[in-house]
């Protein structure tokens, strides 16, 4: 009498796969909430021998209506150099504050053809709070 | 007659579908992170100068306007320019001599500054700017 031969069944283990979805999902969301100025309407000036910057934590944006954006959050010009460096205020002592040398970069994504009336202002405030500037460009065709 | 009780309590939910849900979340999530610019440029700035009739200054001084750019008050092309601020800069060795006071109109704008700031500082030049005190009097 022939015996039934025994089916092995090989199945890759998928039980972990809903844990890494999640944590996927966290780590993404924490990211995009960051630095969210995605909605920001703005063509980069053009520039030669770009490069990356140190640290992508503060960005100021100039829009395409001369808007002034810190991080993505509508700001004045008055009031952006207290929320960089702020060290006698009460209560938030500026996004600079305590970050040392070289890690204190300022991302400027400013539209191309914004005027000087609106960009100096921002250059000069984030200058003063001690901000590494980091001109985001676009690299020149050649 | 006993009957064996055919359910099962322990229902485990199909778990074979979520690995494709971490695929697509994965290529979802990189599409939107991957069209963000981040290449540009540093500078250095340092604090800015206020304009005042006693405190002339020995440095190079670049006036910026709409489309135009003086060097000490001579107007240039930008390529002129250039060429200008390199022979400028070439014998200066210290680093206050090589301070470039950068002046300009309201109407400039930023394109045309990052190419003038750019070729002072391909030149060895910093930056500065130089922006006039504004009282307001009543």
């Amino acid at each position: 009498m022939p015996l039934p031969r025994r089916k092995h069944i090989a199945e890759v283990p998928s039980v972990a796969m809903g844990d890494i979805a999640f944590l996927l999902l966290i780590f993404f969301v924490i990211l995009a909430r960051a630095r969210d100025d995605s909605h920001i309407a703005w063509v980069p000036a053009s520039g030669a021998s770009l490069s990356k910057p140190a640290t992508m934590r503060i960005s100021v944006a100039i829009d395409r209506d001369n808007v002034t954006y810190l991080n993505g959050q509508r700001i004045s010009h008055e009031q952006l150099g207290p929320a960089l460096w702020n060290p006698e205020g009460a209560g938030d002592k500026g996004l600079l504050y305590n970050v040392p040398a070289g890690r204190r970069t300022v991302l400027l994504k400013i539209h191309k053809d914004a005027t000087a009336q609106f960009f100096e202002p921002v250059i000069e405030a984030v200058s003063a709070a001690g901000g590494e500037l980091h001109h985001v460009l676009e690299e020149t065709q050649k | 007659m006993k009957f064996r009780r055919q359910t099962k309590l322990l229902v485990e939910p199909p778990a074979v579908a979520t690995g494709d849900i971490a695929f697509n979340l994965i290529v979802f999530f990189l599409v939107c992170a991957s069209v963000e610019p981040e290449q540009g440029r540093a500078q250095v700035i340092p604090r800015a100068e206020k304009e005042s009739r006693q405190q002339q200054t020995k440095h190079l001084e670049v006036d910026l306007t709409r489309t135009a750019v003086f060097l000490n008050g001579n107007p240039l092309t930008v390529a002129q320019f250039e060429k200008q601020i390199r022979g400028s800069l070439a014998d200066k060795a210290r680093e206050e001599d090589r301070i470039v006071g950068i002046k300009c109109k309201p109407d400039v704008p930023y394109a045309h500054w990052m190419n003038v700031s750019g070729a002072i500082e391909q030149a060895g030049g910093i930056v500065t700017l130089v922006r006039e005190e504004r009282v307001n009097v009543q």
